[in-house]
């Protein structure tokens, strides 16, 4: 019962919460002169197009952006009456992109399964690589390989990972013969599933798994060996090593278990990660995925694509956070809700 | 004045076109002129899904000139492969496909294109004369029907084009009286003479005159029901019919597979799509000497990447011909893949009147720095102050050309003093002009002061992305402390930086130079004329021009005026004479009273070719305006030799 109070308690803050984020994302965008028709207007004009202007007046007047800001976030929003009456996010109408000529849900929907792809790939590497890594490194603290793998870390939360990208990039097309940048060789592309598409999909996939995961990596090794190191040298551990419990289980049922409660909180955090998280590197590499869709709206101020990618992250973190509180009571008996004191 | 040159080649596509029907035409042998087709097509022939080629070509098919060019006889077949950084900059196919009305050949001169032949006098009466059997990508005619559908449905419809035709169109307030003399002919008749329209016509982004009425007229509510035109428009997510029909018209965008085109290639791919592929048109209109409908490459393959990966990409020997979105910054990384791949790097001359030029804001809001920057002495002093020298061998290798932002040798309108005057290195003489301003008072770190006594700070703003502007400005930092003035480098969003100029924000802007640097007297001079807003040395002045006096303000000096009423000189004559002495009097006043300060010119454009690519000139122009990209080197006639 206190688990579903808990739970509409935290909708309400949570619908609040997103109210606000809203507004804040609308009028970030909003704040820079001019709109994304201006920008076209400028561009056309310089290519020597002079009907530019009169066109884009008829445009704006389309899509409302003739109207005062805070009516076209209401319009936006769906709480008020819009070209197309009340039509808005609350509504599930997410709005037009100028940029791509098409509504946002077919420019953000291609993009999204191939960001999950490449995200969730991310996260199995990097948990696959970093959790025994860094139960190898707590375990025998000030050996060799602690210091190894410790050196390796650093320079993966020290390195820029475009730099990164770029450097892999290289040699793997020289050494492999991989083609540069994308998600497949560009022969591929419109081609149906095969067994030699599914393999250039995967060999795409090294570089921006390595790239986006290098850092992340480092920082969980790090994270862990500390949280492990603690857990080790408690009472309980030591209870179970006297009793005669074996090495591996007495390791991984007890102390292994306490040390992953920052991550399961940290779960918040990953769910938005996997949208945002490699905007940059999936630049630089060229990946079809939301990143650069969300850089190149926001510089053309392209505003309800802009807006709608900010505010689906805004969700997820929120969702996220949600998640990650209800997982960890059902993890660790000792966290309860709402009590004080 | 007729156009010989026109009405003789199509007279003698006339006499080869009856000979092939006559002799039955189909692939006759190699020697001789007989009609060719691609086996891609041949195919479809032999299946019948499409007519022979000769009842495919119009009548008189455009018969390419290779002597005049040293072009070989090419093969057909072959994928060409090049990038472009997102959807929209499919247009860029477009420009580089150049298929106009009339055209500019590799000497400049407007021929005849599409159209067999055109006829004008003085500018006021323009008749088009079209090719007798032309068809668009789908088979069907292409008469001076589309030119009316385009003119009464689309240009003068108050749906679609809410402000009329283009501004071009406009003499005195008018619209040109049009006449459709027949299938073939068309007429275009003004009041007055408008020296601008054929040049509109040869442009990259040409000025719209037809578009394929058959097709389109399934979106027009003069030609359909409402309520399917409105179903139609629900089902595009689109808000009204209006909106639907603009979207489908997509010649210049590449962006609607469905589109009849008149261009070598079509575009097949519906978008979204990182792989776009453009295929054949089997009714274009030109043909190689020997008779072979070009183009002579089957496809062009456009994959999507990101900008900064495409030196890369070409590196790793993943396209076949790239020229836009590479620099003088890539050549090392092109040149080091030459071997491996096999692909060569051209390195052609892009026709910008100077790479890096600045931009003193005559019109800027605040009072002392209009004042300062209308004086000629000081725009003179800040020229001499710029040693020319440094910055070519330091950005461009040494081999750009240092002087003023003008055209380049290759115009016929050009005179070395354009280049040279007011632009050699002394700051000597920078300092003595100065100081005869009156700016001799200094702050304590030596640098001059305005006379109200902020220190001489000159804000230039520039495009962020312009990063070798951005480096050229810190090696005009140095200079210019030399002369005790300071620099310091904004650099921002570019569309900011317009908004900020055209409200009078800027003190003083730098940015390319001339965009069209090899012009002929038949362009209109608009760069070198406060006409224009887009000009970062006169933006208000530009947009007075622009409104007719509705907004900005009117230029308030001799000077200024004098520019303005040489373009609209220039706007009047039709006589060849008279525009070029307009043009070299403009020239000349632009480089004596420095409006923008030039720097270094004639710069490098990398251009990758697969080495198997033949046709393609090692040495050519590179500009958007007049030679279209690599339009004007006419790309349907390049062919693998593999």
């Amino acid at each position: 019962m206190a688990i579903l109070i808990y739970i509409a308690r935290r909708a309400v803050t949570m619908a609040l919460t997103l109210l606000a984020i809203s507004a804040l994302v609308f009028f970030i965008i909003k704040l820079p002169p001019g709109d994304f028709l201006t920008n076209q207007i400028a561009e056309l004009q310089a290519q020597g197009d002079p009907s530019a202007a009169a066109k884009a007046e008829f445009l704006r007047a389309q899509y409302a952006l003739d109207r005062p800001v805070w009516e076209q976030y209401l319009i936006w929003m769906g709480l008020w009456s819009g070209p197309n009456g009340i039509s808005g996010l609350l509504q599930g109408d997410w709005g037009w992109s100028f940029e791509f000529q098409r509504p946002v849900n077919e420019v953000v929907g291609g993009a999204l399964a191939l960001t999950l792809v490449v995200n969730l790939a991310v996260v199995v590497f990097v948990h696959l690589i970093a959790i025994p890594i860094a139960i190898y490194s707590a375990t025998r603290q000030y050996s060799l390989g602690d210091y190894v793998a410790t050196f390796i870390g650093y320079i993966g939360l020290a390195t820029p990972n475009f730099l990164l990208a770029l450097i892999l990039l290289f040699y793997l097309n020289r050494w492999f013969g991989i083609s540069i940048g994308g998600l497949m060789d560009p022969r591929y592309m419109n081609e149906p599933m095969s067994g030699a598409k599914m393999s250039s999909i995967l060999s795409h996939l090294i570089a921006p798994v390595i790239v986006i995961g290098l850092s992340g990596t480092a920082a969980m090794i790090r994270r862990m060996r500390a949280n492990l190191l603690d857990e080790l040298q408690k009472q309980y551990t030591v209870t179970a090593r006297a009793k005669g419990m074996r090495p591996l289980p007495a390791l991984l049922k007890y102390p292994f278990r306490m040390a992953l409660n920052p991550f399961v909180a940290d779960i918040g955090n990953l769910l938005p990660h996997l949208v945002s998280g490699s905007v940059l590197v999936s630049l630089v590499l060229s990946l079809p995925t939301v990143g650069p869709v969300l850089l190149q709206s926001l510089k053309t101020q392209d505003q309800y694509l802009a807006g709608f990618i900010l505010m689906f992250v805004a969700v997820l973190t929120v969702v996220g956070m949600l998640i990650s509180d209800l997982l960890l009571a059902t993890l660790d008996p000792r966290i309860r809700f709402g009590k004080r004191g | 004045m007729t156009n010989a040159t026109g009405l003789r080649l199509a007279f003698c596509g006339l006499a080869w076109a009856m000979l092939a029907t006559l002799t039955g035409a189909g692939p006759a042998s190699a020697a001789g002129f007989g009609f060719q087709e691609a086996p891609m097509l041949a195919e479809r022939v032999a299946k019948g899904e499409l007519p022979p080629v000769v009842e495919r070509l119009p009548r008189t098919p455009l018969i390419a000139n290779f002597e005049e060019r040293n072009r070989q006889i090419g093969r057909y077949g072959g994928d060409m492969r090049t990038l472009a950084a997102r959807a929209r900059d499919l247009r860029y196919q477009s420009v580089n496909a150049y298929t106009r009305l009339v055209g500019y050949d590799h000497k400049l001169r407007l021929t005849p294109d599409l159209v067999e032949s055109f006829e004008n006098e003085d500018n006021r009466v323009i008749t088009l004369t079209l090719r007798e059997g032309h068809r668009w990508s789908d088979g069907a005619p292409f008469t001076t029907a589309d030119f009316r559908y385009y003119w009464e449905d689309i240009a003068n419809n108050k749906d679609l084009s809410p402000s009329g035709p283009s501004e071009i169109y406009i003499v005195d307030g008018k619209q040109p009286k049009i006449d459709y003399l027949d299938e073939r002919r068309i007429r275009y008749t003004w009041t007055a003479p408008n020296p601008r329209f054929l040049p509109a016509l040869a442009m990259p982004q040409p000025l719209s005159t037809f578009a394929p009425g058959h097709y389109l007229k399934q979106f027009h509510a003069k030609y359909r029901d409402k309520a399917e035109l409105a179903e139609l428009a629900a089902k595009a997510k689109v808000r009204s019919w209006a909106t639907l029909h603009n979207r489908m018209d997509a010649a210049y965008d590449n962006s609607n597979p469905d589109m009849p085109v008149l261009t070598a290639w079509q575009v097949v791919t519906p978008s979204p799509a990182t792989r776009f592929v453009f295929e054949r048109n089997p009714y274009f209109h030109r043909v190689d000497p020997e008779g072979r409908q070009l183009p002579y490459m089957d496809r062009i393959l456009v994959d999507i990447s990101s900008g900064s990966l495409f030196a890369a990409k070409s590196n790793a020997g993943e396209v076949d011909l790239m020229a836009r979105g590479l620099s003088m910054n890539d050549v090392p990384v092109l040149k080091e893949g030459e071997r491996m791949q096999g692909y060569k790097t051209l390195l052609w001359t892009l026709a910008r009147g100077s790479a890096y030029a600045l931009y003193p804001n005559l019109t800027t809001n605040d009072p002392v720095w209009r004042k300062l920057n209308r004086d000629v002495r000081y725009r003179r002093a800040l020229s001499a102050g710029i040693d020319r020298r440094i910055l070519n061998n330091a950005l461009l290798f040494g081999l750009g050309t240092e002087g003023n932002n003008t055209i380049m040798p290759q115009s016929p309108l050009y005179q070395d003093n354009f280049r040279t005057g007011f632009a050699q290195y002394d700051p000597r003489l920078a300092n003595e002009l100065l100081d005869e301003i009156g700016l001799t008072n200094r702050d304590s770190s030596g640098f001059r002061r305005l006379p109200d006594g902020r220190t001489l700070e000159i804000i230039v703003e520039v495009d962020g992305e312009s990063s070798d502007i951005i480096d050229a400005l810190q090696l005009v930092t140095e200079f210019w402390r030399d002369i005790g003035i300071k620099l310091f480098v904004k650099p921002q969003e570019r569309s900011i930086l317009r908004q900020r100029s055209w409200a009078g924000q800027t003190v003083m802007v730098a940015s390319g130079g001339l965009d069209n640097a090899v012009p002929v007297a038949q362009m209109p001079p608009t760069e070198l004329a406060p006409v224009r807003q887009e000009h970062y040395s006169w933006p208000k002045w530009g947009q007075w021009f622009e409104t007719q006096g509705r907004s900005g303000e009117e230029p308030d000096s001799v000077l200024p005026r004098r520019l303005v009423n040489l373009y609209k000189a220039w706007l009047r004559t039709s006589d060849a004479a008279e525009s070029t002495r307009i043009w070299t009097e403009m020239l000349a006043l632009n480089a004596e009273y420095q409006f923008t300060i030039g720097t270094v010119g004639g710069e490098m454009q990398p251009i990758v070719r697969a080495g198997t690519i033949r046709n393609i000139p090692d040495k050519g122009l590179y500009s958007w305006e007049p030679t279209a990209l690599l339009g004007v080197y006419r790309v349907e006639e390049f062919w693998f030799d593999r």
